[in-house]
């Protein structure tokens, strides 16, 4: 029971990190831009942010400047692949290098320091439940990054942006036939990609985990990446993905502390088993994947 | 890009030395300064593992000045990428090495074979040649005691660890704080979580994180580089500690204490050695006696009389007249670790893989 309250109150907090950037990462792919980079992108919003608030900035500025820093790299990502039409995959494997390299280099004289977190705010009523109370008591990032995923999701089913941007990656000569900018909009994608990934990585180093070490993302950008694939560039699939993996993650440490007899290996390897095996069933329908799946997801478009 | 200023340096370094050839060939009499260089696998902060053993260098540059010239290289993954720094470090003309990490130990090897006048100094390894010697800190005399004052001040009884990777050197620690904190309280419970990762600052939070949920009210922040334990306690309003240098400030209030390790010692006799032509391969595991391991930062709160009794068994440890491993110990299982009065021998202990009674959890194998 302790272990259950354990995971609901933590689930949310540990899954925000991937679902900012796979949400970030989902737009971008819907319009056929495969970005690689994120992990570095992450890398380097963590390391803007924790700065900033470090010197006293806040956590608002902080999360501007990280977004804005993911925004930029992005658009250099989308200057190589859709200006001069480089390959996406080894742009966004360079951008992603890129971005831990300058994250380590501004990090540098901050390696091992800490901040404060945000607090937590609590839904009234809600966060008194028994068992499910830790579940509504959240910092505001988390709200926040819930309101995005209802957001996007509605954009994606019901708004006209939704449809031009799963249009241009469906059929991006089609998209241009009948006057729509496919560049246009795939940069715009891209740099939302960017400024998502740079709240990850802000939220990761100034409020999740608030101190700064390079290398602190630790493979969680190419977690988001997988659980875009896997989520079937569905955002509830995505949501419920990253939900996943936060939980189960927590799961097993929550075993090991409370002494259950399973290999510590296996409950580490457990989230990625799981969260493949959920994710792989529910999109075992080869019709529906190849319905959502996007066309021409990595292929340039010359006008 | 560390690694990319890294190599810069390098550059830099072979640069300088190519110069100091040229004025060296020119003025015969011009002594060239010893090149010791330093390989860690982290990022070096203001603290950790990194830290200390940078940190134990200062005292044998001010020893010898001009006379040394130290290079540290940092974040340095293991693997075929240390070895290539390595060798390029030792190329520049650095005769003496140290190879911070246990991964880095077949690369130094093969260094230290092809240049019989290098001398190597490698951090918790096992292999020993003429110029190549294993270092390695007793901890567990710091954690035992640790865990005399974790078992005093926990008001629940149960001790947690969020610890890195289950190898001899980490269980050992556990184990010796688990048996220290039996010595205080022989009802005392301790939890182990292996977060299966050397560095992951987000993963250990959780880790301990989970700990504290179950109820653990010392948390031992076991071989983390990064303050991401001792920050959280501080938040959680539970003790914690950990080992190889002060996180006093992360956590004014809750921090229990810090088996620090000093290497300057070490490292400033075996330059010494290898000034004088002395050095010898050697494996050195070393402890409270040899001024290496050190308990500092104790938090006021520990009762005076335990406090007492701890540096008691420091003093008794330091003269060679106690080891935590004395038996009767009983392993986990509940089959005997160590026969009353046998005491285990330092190749028993630098190759333990079992828990001892009062440790919850299992170990992964």
């Amino acid at each position: 029971m302790i272990a259950l309250q354990f995971i609901l109150s933590g689930m949310l907090a540990a899954a925000t990190p991937f679902l900012l950037a796979a949400l970030g990462e989902l737009v971008s792919e819907r319009t056929g831009v495969l970005n690689l980079g994120v992990e570095g992108v992450m890398a380097l919003g963590a390391a803007i942010a924790f700065i900033i608030v470090y010197h006293g900035g806040g956590h608002v500025l902080a999360f501007a400047g990280a977004g804005l820093a993911g925004l930029l790299l992005s658009l250099l990502f989308a200057f190589a692949t859709l200006g001069l039409q480089a390959n996406q995959v080894a742009a966004g494997l360079a951008i992603g290098i890129l971005g831990q390299g300058l994250s380590a280099l501004f990090g540098k004289t901050y390696e091992s320091l800490t901040v404060k977190g945000l607090p937590k705010l609590a839904i009234p009523g809600l966060s008194d439940l028994p068992v499910f109370g830790g579940l509504f008591v959240q910092d505001s990032v988390v709200w926040l990054s819930l309101a995005a995923t209802l957001a996007i999701w509605a954009t994606f089913a019901f708004t006209k942006t939704g449809l031009l941007l799963r249009a241009v990656g469906e059929n991006p000569k089609a998209a241009h036939s009948i006057g729509y900018p496919v560049n246009a909009i795939r940069v715009a994608a891209v740099a939302f990609g960017g400024l998502m990934s740079g709240f990850a990585g802000a939220y990761a180093a100034t409020v999740y985990t608030p101190l700064w070490a390079d290398g602190m993302i630790a493979g969680r950008g190419w977690i988001a990446l997988a659980l875009v694939v896997f989520g079937t560039w569905l955002t509830a699939r995505i949501f419920l993905g990253a939900c996943l993996f936060g939980a189960v993650s927590l799961a097993g440490l929550a075993a090991q502390a409370g002494g259950v007899e399973l290999p510590s290996q296996l409950l580490a390897s457990l989230p990625y088993l799981v969260t493949i095996i959920v994710l792989g069933v529910i999109s075992s329908n080869r019709r529906l994947l190849k319905l959502n799946g996007v066309a021409s997801l990595g292929e340039p478009f010359k006008p | 890009m560390t690694r990319g200023i890294t190599r810069r340096n390098l550059i830099k370094s072979a640069a300088l030395a190519g110069v100091a050839t040229t004025v060296g060939s020119r003025f015969a009499f011009a002594a060239e300064p010893l090149g010791i260089a330093l390989v860690v696998p982290s990022p070096i902060g203001d603290v950790g593992w990194g830290h200390a053993l940078k940190a134990a260098l200062d005292p044998v540059k001010a020893a010898y000045g001009d006379a040394v010239k130290i290079t540290v290289l940092e974040n340095i993954a293991e693997g075929p990428d240390a070895d290539r720094i390595m060798n390029k470090t030792v190329a520049d003309g650095n005769k003496f090495l140290i190879a911070g990490s246990f991964g880095y130990q077949n690369g130094a090897m093969q260094i230290a074979r092809r240049n019989p006048d290098v001398s190597v100094l490698h951090a918790s390894g096992y292999m020993v040649a003429p110029n190549f010697s294993p270092f390695a800190a007793r901890y567990y005399q710091g954690t035992y005691l640790m865990g005399m004052a974790a078992a005093a001040l926990s008001k629940t009884g149960k001790l947690g660890s969020v610890s890195a990777f289950a190898i001899p050197e980490l269980i050992t620690s556990i184990n010796a704080f688990t048996l220290g904190a039996q010595a205080v309280n022989p009802a005392i419970e301790v939890s182990v979580v292996w977060v299966n990762s050397w560095f992951d600052p987000a993963k250990e939070q959780e880790a301990a994180k989970a700990l504290i949920a179950q109820g653990c009210d010392v948390i031992f922040s076991n071989a983390q580089d990064t303050p991401s334990v001792i920050s959280l306690c501080e938040e959680a309003g539970v003790y914690a500690f950990n080992l190889n240098s002060s996180m006093k400030s992360y956590a004014p209030k809750t921090y229990l204490g810090c088996v620090a390790t000093d290497w300057s010692p070490y490292f400033k006799a075996q330059v010494d050695a290898h000034l004088t032509g002395k050095f010898k391969g050697a494996s050195a595991f070393l402890g409270v006696a040899d001024k290496v391991v050190q308990t500092v930062d104790w938090n006021p709160a520990i009762p005076a009389e335990t406090m007492k009794k701890i540096s008691d068994i420091e003093a008794k440890i330091a003269a060679g007249s106690f080891s935590p491993f004395t038996g009767p110990i009983t392993k986990a299982d509940g089959s005997q670790g160590v026969a009353a009065g046998a005491t285990m021998d330092d190749a028993a202990i630098v190759a333990m893989d079992w828990h001892v009674k009062g440790v919850t959890s299992p170990l992964p194998k």
